[in-house]
């Protein structure tokens, strides 16, 4: 009597469906990735002085040399010594414009309050920057 | 008469067998790259940021992120602070160690846009203190 073996099978990992777990991953990681870019406005501080005798120097600008824009802490802008009013976007492209025309080198002071909006700042920077000013100076009263 | 033979029409086939190695590759890209954002207590969201036009892109090897909140709160390395005195100088000592680390370092605000400028001033002047001067304010993009 014959007696019949059992023909052994080819041991085989299945790979047919790998793409699709791989692109469920993906799609995971697709929805989920959030690339991260850091975006603003970009500043250099000037240096701390040490208050001593004879090495602070002090120095006098006048309107010429210097524009003060004082934002006032309701958020009115002053322009040097002429009264606080709100001062829209447009209005003070014009007025950078007009103060660079007068001197290519002019200053810009923002003088903020320590109780006006930080978004106030921002915008009279922002505007500053647009008019690619690079004297910008940014003090608190 | 001679025998004209029919061309055997042989079965489209798509070559899938590399498809997995092209799925993987784009899978070690996404999971390379991926940070999970982990949500912080004091958090200021984008939406909060202020708008401005003429914004640049920071590199993000060099920089990093101080938050402040419209309560005045500043969180630097997830440790919140605050600054009411002269005496509150943890800005200030934070900084120091992180310009040791890094002398290219990059200060981002992400601030709340209705938080009072004072504060601001005050972590600008420990700032200042740190001799870490180059300083970014974080703003959404004008869409319009």
């Amino acid at each position: 009597m014959k007696i019949g073996r059992k023909r052994k099978g080819k041991a085989e990992i299945p790979t047919s469906s790998m793409s699709d777990i791989a692109f469920l991953l993906i799609i995971f990681f697709m929805a989920t990735t959030k690339f991260d870019v850091k975006e603003g406005i970009k500043l250099v501080l000037p240096q701390a002085t040490e208050k001593q005798e004879g090495e602070v120097q002090s120095l006098t600008l006048t309107e010429k040399e210097m524009t003060r824009l004082q934002i006032t802490g309701d958020g009115q802008i002053m322009v040097n010594k002429e009264a606080p009013r709100v001062i829209e976007s447009g209005e003070l492209d014009t007025l950078i414009q007009k103060k660079v025309k007068e001197n290519q080198d002019m200053i810009f002071k923002v003088i903020t309050d320590r109780e006006a909006k930080y978004s106030e700042m921002v915008r009279v920077v922002d505007r500053l920057k647009a008019a690619k000013i690079e004297k910008i100076s940014l003090s608190t009263n | 008469m001679a025998i004209i033979k029919t061309k055997k029409n042989r079965e489209a086939v798509i070559p899938t067998s590399s498809m997995s190695d092209i799925a993987f590759l784009l899978l070690l890209f996404f999971m390379v790259s991926t940070v999970f954002v982990q949500e912080k207590k004091f958090w200021v969201e984008r939406e909060r940021w202020p708008i401005a036009e003429s914004i640049e892109r920071i590199p993000r090897n060099h920089t990093t992120t101080i938050y402040v909140m419209r309560d005045e709160t500043i969180l630097i390395d997830d440790v919140p602070t605050r600054i009411e005195s002269a005496e509150d100088v943890f800005v200030s000592t934070t900084l120091v160690r992180k310009k040791t680390d890094d002398p290219d370092l990059v200060v981002c605000f992400r601030t709340d846009r209705e938080t009072k400028y004072g504060v601001m001033s005050d972590v600008m002047r420990q700032l200042q203190d740190a001799n870490t001067l180059v300083v970014a304010f974080e703003t959404q993009q004008r869409k319009d």
